[in-house]
């Protein structure tokens, strides 16, 4: 009878915790933890490195990751599905080269890389967010219908966009007889700010995102397939077109991305977003979006976008060398996980 | 295919499900005969047959198996995982780390004989790292072995001294001469010790798959992992220990690339686990586990060294990523056409 008791009630540290408390879905709780992990990062931040506390440095750390935020955005509402998407680096690369490619006039020279179809620069940009879009297409096609596993559709998607801004490049960049307009987006500031006009854009992409995830039947369905597919299938939910129109965006959100890193530093470059689909899944997990399924937000992935930024530039500002960040981010991530993990089984006990 | 008159559809049946069959056992071989034989005929115009410079000749032959010891090694303990429904996808930094602690223990005076068993015995521990991170502290098996790529990668780019590109002769330090004994010097048909072990360890493995329990276990678990475990397969326990080959493997490979390269290059080993799962799809193993087979990953892995070594010669190499690319995806589309359960069409 008591042995009864005890496993019924919720135990006995459960009263201490407040309604409001109690209120809190999961998701919102770990965005919270999250914050608080933040506070205490920045805060032994700013006792060990010179300047941290800085207002510049604090706009900084929300801002600089803005490439990262908006591919994280897809990349947390697939994986709230349970798939992978790895392509995003790649497709990253391949957008900002087919974008300078088109806008190159033939400028005669006997380079050929100096050399293009000289398009309109609104043009341009559509044909590389046509091709970015392909991308997500192909990804969707594999996973859809084929219900290939998405690591490794993503991977080889990964390799065929990478590889095709590398031919198109001839494995280095395109950076010559780009017309001036080339260069405005990615190097135009707020009005009496130092920030770009892409944090803009993210800041915009991350507030539609939010309302889509919170306030939309297609957002709440997204949540549903992650938690039970067969179950949403069910219940009237095509979740294949679902996962395939979320690949479709995710692609989208990528070409933006290249397009404006492309704008930033007027060139096409092969190697460009070396290592950012890693990135994009680090300040994901790092924000609790979890894989198996069902759970996530993407203001979570925002505060694991700024969780990195103290990182790195901490690490940066204790002169740690270069070498150092692979390791950091893996041990950051793997941390991360168990105590996220740690904090939501203290708080169903 | 139509049904011919007086055939019952029983018949008809039988018969597409032989020819299946037939294609799933024949159609890797046919896949590496006509890679083959495309890169023979490519520069006919150019070299004589068999001659220098061919594709075929003898020396082109010896160099593709040399360079194919690494994924050889690699890519058969790479299959029994993924038969069991697992992926490790630090193989390429485990094998790059194992590479430049390798370089580092020859440079530093460590007899082979010793190195070499030293820096297996590591691989065997970064194996059971991700066998803990995935097995015992239950971490998504992609994002698990993601996160230890990048520690393992890390590590090895801290290994390697600020200023240096990879361990390498340094004034005072001289690499030795002999190490690369291992993977090039010829001990028989002009192949050197590291192309034996690869085939040693891929034979071991074959009749580890065939003959031992491991093989059955490895495709319980990955055909229904709680199936496996109600009927007394410790799950935990055998994926733990495939985890710690695959690491043993990989560190095999990496000192295989170090002694071919003879430096410790800590990015030697970057894309390995993309080779290996193309090796594995084109062998024909089912994407989720649960079937699967060693022997073909080997013929999937000889068909990637001839794909990246022959396209070398006949297009510039700026062309390898998305040619890997294609032949990744291709094989993708090969093993759903080919290998998927007719149940599920």
């Amino acid at each position: 009878m008591t042995a009864q008791t005890t496993t019924m009630s919720a135990g006995p540290g459960s009263e201490r915790v407040g309604t409001l408390a109690r209120k809190l879905s999961n998701e919102s709780f770990i965005t919270l933890f999250m914050v608080g992990v933040l506070a205490v990062l920045f805060a032994v931040a700013c006792l060990f490195v010179p300047n941290f506390w800085l207002p510049r440095n604090v706009v900084n750390l929300l801002t600089n990751y803005w490439y990262l935020i908006i591919l994280g955005i897809g990349v947390t509402f697939l994986l709230i599905t349970g798939n992978f998407d790895m392509s995003v680096g790649g497709n990253v690369a391949l957008t900002g080269v087919v974008c300078a490619w088109c806008a190159q006039a033939a400028s005669g020279s006997p380079n050929p890389l100096a050399n293009g179809p000289g398009l309109p620069y609104g043009l341009s940009v559509a044909a590389a967010l046509a091709c970015a879009v392909g991308v997500g297409a192909v990804n969707a096609f594999f996973i859809v219908r084929l219900k290939v596993p998405s690591i490794i559709v993503t991977l080889g998607t990964m390799m065929l966009s990478r590889g095709l801004a590398q031919v198109i490049t001839r494995g280095a960049q395109r950076n010559t007889s780009l017309p001036d307009v080339f260069g405005v987006v990615g190097n135009t500031f707020l009005p009496g700010t130092s920030l770009k006009v892409a944090v803009l854009i993210m800041v915009l992409l991350v507030a539609v995102a939010f309302v889509l995830e919170k306030g939309t039947v297609a957002g709440r369905r997204t949540y549903l397939i992650g938690a039970n597919a067969e179950a949403a299938r069910l219940s009237g939910v095509k979740v294949g077109r679902h996962i395939a129109s979320l690949y479709l965006l995710s692609g989208l959100l990528a070409g933006i991305t290249g397009i404006l890193l492309a704008s930033e530093f007027k060139a096409g470059v092969s190697s460009r977003a070396t290592g950012y689909e890693f990135d994009a899944l680090v300040i994901c997990l790092l924000g609790g979006v979890s894989i198996s399924g069902g759970f996530g937000s993407v203001l979570g992935m925002f505060v694991g976008a700024i969780l990195l930024s103290v990182v790195t530039s901490s690490a940066t500002g204790l002169l740690l060398s270069p070498d150092w960040q692979f390791t950091l981010k893996g041990l950051v991530t793997f941390l991360a996980i168990l105590a996220q993990r740690f904090a939501l089984d203290r708080r169903s006990t | 295919m139509s049904i011919a008159s007086g055939e019952t559809m029983a018949a008809h049946l039988e018969r597409a499900a032989a020819l299946r069959a037939t294609i799933k056992r024949l159609y890797i071989y046919v896949v590496l005969l006509l890679i083959v034989l495309l890169f023979s005929v490519a520069r006919l115009g150019e070299v004589e047959p068999f001659g220098p410079g061919h594709f075929l000749s003898p020396d082109s032959v010896v160099n593709m198996l040399r360079i194919a010891a690494p994924i050889l090694t690699l890519s058969g303990a790479f299959t029994l995982l993924m038969i069991s429904g697992y992926i490790d996808l630090s193989v390429g930094s485990a094998m790059s780390f194992s590479a430049v602690v390798f370089a580092l223990m020859i440079r530093g005076g460590v007899p082979f004989a010793l190195a070499f068993p030293l820096t297996a015995a590591m691989g065997c521990a970064l194996g059971a790292a991700n066998g803990l991170l995935v097995m015992r502290l239950r971490i998504t098996p992609v994002i698990a072995t993601l996160v230890t790529l990048n520690v393992f990668k890390g590590s090895a780019l801290l290994i390697v001294p600020s200023g240096l590109s990879a361990i390498k002769s340094i004034p005072g330090r001289a690499m030795p001469a002999w190490i690369n004994d291992y993977a090039r010097a010829e001990v028989l048909f002009g192949l050197p010790w590291a192309f034996y072990v690869a085939v040693g360890v891929i034979l071991a493995l074959v009749v580890v798959q065939r003959r031992t329990l491991v093989g059955k276990y490895a495709a319980a678990i990955g055909g229904n992992r709680t199936a496996a475990e109600l009927s007394g397969i410790g799950a935990v326990r055998w994926v733990w220990g495939l985890y710690v080959l695959v690491g043993l493997c990989a560190a095999l490979a990496g000192t295989a690339r170090a002694s071919y390269m003879s430096i410790g290059d800590p990015l030697s080993g970057d894309g390995m686990e993309l080779d290996c799962i193309i090796a594995v799809l084109l062998g024909g193993t089912a994407f989720s586990g649960g079937e699967g087979s060693v022997a073909k990953t080997v013929v999937g892995a000889l068909i990637i060294v001839c794909v990246t070594t022959g396209l070398m010669t006949v297009i510039p190499a700026f062309w390898q990523t998305f040619a890997k690319g294609a032949v990744l995806i291709g094989a993708v589309a090969l093993n759903y056409l080919l290998v998927r359960e007719p149940a599920r069409c």
